[in-house]
């Protein structure tokens, strides 16, 4: 059996210590501030998460950009000339177009490269969920398992990572295009909370809206516990955008009610924080099957 | 001596009942537990009974009534109007079918009319205007044959029931009067007994002072409705106020919302292009959405049956715009110193075209006549959420999820938050007073939460930091709405968010202008 890369990308918010313990690779989109443009690292190399969400907060508007062709490319023929098959634990290709230029990228280099092969999974999430599926992707590998099965695996079990998030203001999301919401949302949003989950196909959906940041904290731990399946076996992801104090609440308001073996608080990475903007929290877990499907 | 009284003769007692009301309706608008101008039981009860005596005469009794009751159930404003309206409901009930009334048929009448009156409550609070009513009929059992001599007995167990008033509701005591509607109640029937004796009512002088009914609103509409959200990239070189200087050159209607590097705006004009090219000068554009009014009014007219639509009273263009904005159909116009009448209501359901109407009335003592509206209209399904403040309805239009597939979900939308409210005011004191512990003078500002006077303050400033120094739980609150009324100036409401963030670094902020009359300040503690 060949060798087996697992891959993920900037949009995973997974920090350095999980990555090289689990030994995952990822492919850098890339955000551009001021028509420059920054690899973006998931170790921070360009601007530390204060500098970003502040930049943010001051009214700089963030673009991002997918996974660049040659980046792929590269990064795939380094693994397939080793005869190491790729299990590229992608973006939700409803928040990127990454996954799907991998594909097209992976087919072209596995005729060059017919010894290994390249399996891209569409996780349907981002940020740690997705994160979250490309270490279960990584003990799968420890477990002995095939590139072809673990992709089969992630892919079947992609739907039982939840998510639950608020975001401080609607208008970033809204402004990437990475949001369905009711018009209940295009009102005034003043003191009003959107409660943000990933839905069946891959969208960010603000499903209900709450009044206030603390009754957002106890409707996302409500949710968490009525959706949680087995958390006494699993971590609990969250990642937030800037604001610390506000994903170590939101951590004790999911404990008082559920006990979960491991926390994990990470910050969100330029990519998804430049589409939910500073302020925002998420948390992540494996749970009942999502089949929520937004709509306008 | 009078033993029977038909319709023509009840049409001169009333009209009588409500000459002498009209004239000491500024008396009664006086007797008032809070030093601020609210309520005005002494216009809402006249301009109730305005309604009923402003009839085609009738010879019978019953049919007088029946046109009385009609009259006032439509003209009904305020709770005060509402209980009198219903009160007269009862009245006519109470006398069937009979053409000529005895003072027993009355007797008998007046405990329809006190068991109907009741019955408009949902918590009847004695002590009040219900309380005279149900001791006086009560007292009334045997009663003399001649009207003479059952007036005098009336009158006398109706004064005697509102001097005791204060001992069965001690706000009243505490603020030193008796009951306002126990009292408009004493001078209908104090005139009623002078017609009764001869003495002619001036109807010439109470008829023309009434004002007339409010114009439903939004007829003076015009232009285009201009709305976008610009994303400051000069913050520096940015006020609201002077983009709200300049707006008001070329329109009206408008409401500007900074938060951080975002400011929302909404305008009536005539030239959305100027101030888009304004706007423009201090950053860019997120969206932009510009409606022509008259084409807007247009469809309204054609359009099809909405699912749910809503109606919400307000007072003050920029409460009307911010309601409009946040998905209201049709505003009624009113608050606390001018009460709607059920009429009005009626007026805004018939402008909607709607399988549900929601209502909110946004002010405790509005509450009663949409209700009572609500009952009488017949052209969708009715719906009375009981917000008691403008703050309790714009929170629960900020909850509101239009799209609810049932109307329960919908009303479940609306009301979720509503516990959580609490509405403090700033207003001027009408009057010297002491209340809860806390002195003010007449002209001071006062500050009121929770139907408490927390504090007194010769400055705006200081008396709007005093009540939230006062709030119970206040570190509990997470979101704070600060409406500022008409001549109050944007650099002082901004003053005091500055203020009120530094105190509270945790509590969300923002600004409406709201250019409601009466109260300098309205908050939506949440």
């Amino acid at each position: 059996m060949n060798r087996i890369a697992v891959l993920t990308d900037s949009t995973s918010d997974l920090p350095k210590a999980l990555r090289e313990r689990y030994e995952i690779d990822y492919v850098p989109m890339n955000y551009v501030i001021d028509e420059r443009e920054y690899p973006a690292s998931l170790d921070w190399q360009s601007h530390s998460p204060k500098e970003f969400y502040d930049l943010m907060r001051s009214g700089v508007r963030v673009r991002t950009t997918q996974v660049p062709r040659g980046v792929f490319e590269e990064k795939f023929a380094e693994y397939l000339s080793q005869g190491t098959d790729v299990v590229y634990i992608a973006c939700s290709s409803a928040l990127s177009g990454s996954v799907n230029l991998a594909r097209v990228i992976a087919s072209e280099l596995e005729a060059r490269y017919p010894d290994a092969r390249v399996y891209c999974v569409d996780t349907l999430i981002s940020s740690l969920g997705q994160g979250e599926l490309a270490l279960r992707a990584a003990k799968l590998r420890t477990a002995g398992k095939s590139a072809r099965e673990i992709a089969a695996q992630i892919e079947a079990e992609r739907l039982t990572v939840n998510q639950y998030g608020t975001v401080a203001s609607l208008d970033y999301l809204r402004r990437a295009g990475r949001v369905k919401a009711s018009s209940a949302f295009f009102g005034n949003l003043f003191g009003v909370k959107p409660i943000i989950l990933s839905d069946r196909i891959g969208q960010n959906f603000a499903f209900k809206k709450v009044k206030g940041a603390l009754a957002a904290r106890r409707e996302i731990a409500r949710l968490v516990t009525q959706e949680v399946i087995e958390p006494g076996t699993q971590t609990l992801y969250i990642s937030h955008a800037d604001n610390l104090a506000a994903a170590e609440q939101l951590r004790d308001d999911i404990l008082a009610g559920v006990q979960f073996a491991d926390v994990c608080i990470s910050d969100i990475a330029p990519i998804v924080g430049a589409s939910v903007g500073p302020g925002t929290v998420i948390a992540f877990f494996a749970g009942k099957e999502v089949t929520i499907e937004g709509a306008e | 001596m009078t033993e029977r009284i038909d319709g023509l003769r009840l049409h001169e007692l009333l009209r009588g009942g409500y000459a002498r009301l009209h004239a000491n309706a500024q008396t009664v608008d006086r007797l008032n537990v809070f030093p601020v101008p609210d309520g005005d039981t002494g216009t809402n009860m006249s301009l109730t009974l305005r309604g009923a005596v402003t009839v085609e005469t009738q010879s019978a009794a019953c049919e007088l009534l029946r046109a009385a009751s009609r009259g006032a159930l439509l003209s009904a404003r305020g709770n005060s109007g509402v209980i009198l309206s219903q009160f007269l409901r009862g009245l006519s009930e109470g006398v069937q079918e009979k053409k000529t009334l005895s003072t027993a048929d009355f007797a008998l009448a007046l405990q329809s009319a006190t068991d109907c009156a009741y019955r408009a409550v949902i918590h009847p609070t004695e002590g009040t205007m219900l309380t005279v009513m149900r001791e006086t009929s009560e007292a009334l059992c045997t009663a003399p044959t001649d009207f003479e001599g059952f007036f005098a007995l009336l009158l006398a167990q109706m004064r005697a029931s509102l001097a005791r008033t204060p001992e069965l509701l001690p706000v009243l005591k505490e603020a030193g009067v008796i009951d306002s509607g126990g009292a408009g109640l004493v001078y209908i029937f104090e005139g009623m007994d002078a017609a009764l004796r001869g003495e002619a009512a001036d109807l010439a002088e109470a008829l023309p002072d009434a004002p007339a009914p409010a114009a439903a609103s939004g007829e003076e509409e015009f232009g285009y409705c201009t709305e976008f959200i610009l994303q400051l990239s000069l913050r520096e070189n940015f006020t609201l106020s002077t983009l709200i200087e300049h707006l008001e050159t070329l329109g009206n209607s408008i409401v500007a919302v900074q938060d951080g590097e975002l400011v929302k705006v909404h305008v009536h004009t005539f030239k959305p292009e100027d101030a888009l090219a304004y706007a423009h000068r201090f950053g860019e554009f997120v969206n932009i959405k510009i409606e022509n009014m008259s084409v807007q009014h247009n469809e309204i007219l054609q359009r099809t049956r909405k699912k749910y639509a809503l109606v919400a009273v307000a007072s003050g263009s920029g409460m009307h715009a911010c309601f409009r904005e946040m998905g209201v159909d049709a505003i009624v116009e009113g608050g606390q110193t001018q009460n709607p009448s059920a009429q009005d209501f009626l007026r805004a359901f018939a402008s909607l075209n709607a399988e549900h109407i929601v209502v909110l009335p946004n002010n405790s003592n509005i509450l009663l006549t949409a209700r009572q509206a609500a009952q009488m209209y017949q052209g969708a399904q009715m719906h009375v959420i009981p917000t008691r403040t403008p703050a309790e309805g714009y929170s629960a239009l900020t909850m509101m999820e239009p799209g609810s597939e049932t109307i329960d979900a919908f009303i479940q939308s609306l009301t979720q938050c509503l516990s959580g409210v609490t509405t403090g005011y700033v207003t001027t004191a009408t009057r010297d007073c002491v209340l809860g512990g806390v002195q003010a003078r007449r002209g001071q500002y006062i500050a009121l939460a929770a139907e408490q006077m927390l504090a007194a303050s010769d400055d705006r400033l200081s008396a709007a930091m005093a009540l939230f120094a006062q709030l119970p739980n206040m570190p509990d609150n997470q979101v704070l709405t600060v409406f500022f009324g008409e001549g109050v100036p944007q650099e002082e409401a901004e003053a005091l968010q500055d203020a009120l963030s530094r105190r509270w670094p945790l509590l969300e902020i923002g600004l409406v202008d709201g250019t409601q009359p009466v109260y300098d300040y309205i908050f939506c503690i949440e």
